[in-house]
């Protein structure tokens, strides 16, 4: 065990730190959702150019084929240079373009995968419903064949950047009558196509960054299916495979540069004299500490044994609601100031507001300790 | 950078695990026979961190947490830090210093005593005829005496981080035994014609449990290689380990009392000898504010 990174390793952090350093803008990611979109497709752009874009992905796609040691460090100086968040090329580089490099065949991927990595294409995700959320197997979105071509009809929701996507990875039952987890399909959906409507949904923050889509006779071509007929879970699955730990990288970040303003900000305004607040300002200290230590013991497993566990779990759930402890601490230093939030402000109260996704999207709280019992500890699962 | 446990910690660990198992089970932890100590120190666990074996921190923090499973004596820790830093063999007390004095766990047969003084470890020596009498941990016996007139301080601030290190690890352990016990509970207890671990609401507070340790582990073993690296910043993520594992020490203990139910309040199940462990570990080499607040010094 060993917590020191090689001279070599050093070296490349050297490298990451002096090109964001030169490199990140200066302004902020903007809040409108036309301008934000502008923003993200840019900045993605000109990490493409400088050969920053998706350093976890083949070379031979254009990625970076970065080692996981280094991944980690450009992920860590990314994040510790306030880089901006990828935003709208989120579901792209995180998402649907691993599940294409995959699964998919190698026309899509030379179609694809480029300008997703150059900030040009959008993608969105279609996996929950308004009847399939935690339990996601209960999707009803259903395409029936009709010669080379799907028939889309249904709804999918909480679909984030639907609004502006050009594509989206879209889960349908493509087996009439088929239950669970069988008789789904994972198919490339290109979101101009007619008979598609987009309603956004704002959030209880103001911004709109999630829709419901709503899919009339919506036409898909059969070659658009990714990974076979019926085999839609497995591949939405296997998109889990190529995240290898790194993904808890940038939050770990976050919440370190957040807990130090915290502490500093307490001290300034003297409310750290107060024993409850230097307490738990202390145990948040030493608990952003410790999900480091986990995100590097999980990365070391993946680096041992090829596989991460379903530790990811425990993290995940671990670093949600710290991070929602940590908003939750802004806002009581912050006092009676946060009664003059108004729509839209990208204040900390914003920031809270927006930080109960944490512990819904992608899987509740309440599914990662099913996960965690029933997989980690064994216990009999109750679904 | 690597977190990872290698081959030979996953063998000493498993070892460890089956030594404690067979000869130190939990579960007898009140009645421990009076042979444990030699036995312990004929296996060598008292002398992992002296100068002919010297195991780095990372490795003996494992140890400590398997140990600290089974409720191992808490003077392993005194020995083990004694043995490291003083040129004490053999078996060295654990003192706890107070305002009123010293109490001092498992001075049987132990002619010195080691603990934390003025932020600085110090030793002392045992006066004779000692009185020794039960304690809220049934696993250690507590003597009590006035403030000792001659103590020897260590010129060095890392055998405090050592003692607290190992603190960690042994509250990690008890963590674990907790949470193993609850699952394991869980899994087999039927009410409603089902195991309690079906139920969403005894489910999630054994995820929880698993949660805490995990966190515990993983920043004992960054911690630990961060005395090995002799980091700058190495005081505070030994506080940090020892503040989570505390956490999860005491609050593991908690929720498997809750899980075990009716048997889980009395004295012959187990549950309640994890809780006493934890209220006496957290008089042990407890973590400073300011230094997990991250004062200048």
């Amino acid at each position: 065990m060993d917590i020191r990174f090689s001279a070599e390793e050093q070296k490349f952090r050297e490298e990451c730190r002096e090109w964001l350093l030169a490199n990140v803008p200066s302004e902020r990611r903007p809040l409108n959702a036309a301008d934000a979109i502008a923003f993200d497709k840019e900045w993605q752009h000109r990490l493409f150019d400088a050969g920053w874009a998706g350093i976890n992905w083949p070379t031979a796609y254009g990625g970076r084929g970065l080692s996981l040691v280094q991944q980690v460090i450009w992920l860590e100086e990314y994040a510790g240079a306030h880089a901006p968040w990828i935003g709208a090329n989120f579901v792209g580089i995180n998402h649907g373009g691993p599940t294409l490099i995959l699964n998919a065949t190698e026309e899509h991927k030379a179609y694809h995968l480029p300008r997703i990595l150059k900030g040009e294409a959008i993608w969105c995700q279609g996996f929950s419903e308004p009847g399939a959320g935690s339990d996601l197997a209960a999707i009803r979105t259903h395409a029936r064949i009709e010669g080379d071509e799907l028939i889309v009809n249904g709804t999918k929701i909480w679909t984030s950047f639907a609004h502006v996507a050009d594509w989206q990875e879209l889960v349908v039952r493509t087996e009439a009558g088929s239950r669970r987890h069988q008789g789904l399909s994972w198919v490339i959906c290109d979101m101009h196509a007619p008979g598609i409507e987009v309603r956004p949904i704002r959030k209880m923050s103001g911004q709109v960054e999630f829709a419901q889509v709503f899919y009339d006779d919506v036409r898909i071509p059969l070659a658009n299916v990714v990974g076979g007929l019926g085999n839609g879970w497995k591949v939405a699955m296997s998109t889990l495979s190529f995240e290898r730990g790194t993904g808890f990288i940038a939050e770990q970040v976050k919440l370190s540069q957040e807990i130090e303003e915290l502490v500093a900000s307490a001290r300034a305004s003297g409310a750290i004299r107060d024993d409850r607040i230097a307490g738990e300002l202390a145990q948040m200290r030493a608990e952003v500490a410790a999900l480091r230590a986990m995100t590097y013991r999980n990365i070391s497993d993946v680096i041992r044994r090829g596989q991460p566990g379903p530790e990811a779990s425990v993290i995940r759930l671990f670093s949600a609601e710290l991070g929602q402890r940590l908003e939750r601490m802004a806002l009581l230093l912050a006092g009676d100031d946060i009664l003059d939030f108004r729509y839209g402000d990208d204040t900390l109260v914003g920031e809270y507001l927006r930080g109960f996704a944490a512990t819904i999207a992608g899987g509740t709280a309440q599914i990662q300790r099913d996960i965690i019992a029933e997989r980690v500890l064994g216990l009999p699962k109750s679904r | 950078m690597d977190l990872s446990l290698d081959s030979q910690q996953e063998a000493l660990v498993a070892a460890t695990a089956d030594w404690c198992r067979d000869n130190m089970p939990l579960e007898q932890a009140r009645n421990r026979p009076d042979t444990l100590w030699s036995a312990l120190q004929a296996m060598g666990w008292t002398a992992m961190t002296g100068p002919d074996v010297a195991l780095d921190h990372a490795t003996e923090a494992l140890v400590f947490v398997e140990l600290g499973r089974h409720l191992a004596p808490v003077s392993l820790m005194s020995g083990a830090v004694a043995a490291r830093w003083t040129d004490q063999p053999g078996k060295v007390a654990l003192a706890l210093f107070g305002n009123a004095g010293v109490r001092v766990c498992d001075a049987e047969g132990a002619t010195i005593a080691l603990g934390i003084c003025d932020g600085v470890i110090a030793t002392f020596r045992l006066p004779p005829g000692l009185v020794a009498s039960p304690a809220l941990d049934p696993t250690t016996t507590l003597a009590r005496l006035a403030q000792p007139s001659v103590r020897t301080p260590v010129d060095s601030p890392l055998p405090a981080l050592h003692l607290q290190l190992l603190t960690a690890a042994f509250a990690a352990g008890c963590a674990d035994a907790a949470r193993d016990m609850a699952s394991s509970y869980a899994a087999l207890r039927e009410q409603f014609e089902r195991p309690i671990g079906w139920f969403q609401a005894i489910k999630h507070m054994c995820a929880d449990m698993a949660v805490r340790c995990a966190v515990a582990r993983a920043q004992i073993s960054f911690a630990a290689c961060a005395l090995d690296a002799d980091a700058p910043d190495a005081a505070f993520h030994v506080a940090a380990a020892r503040q989570v594992a505390e956490q999860a020490a005491m609050e593991n203990a908690r929720a498997n009392i809750q899980v075990h139910g009716g048997i889980g309040m009395t004295d012959e199940a187990s549950p309640h000898l994890c809780l006493k462990r934890a209220h006496l570990l957290s008089f042990i080499a407890p973590a400073r504010r300011s230094v997990l607040l991250g004062d200048p010094a």
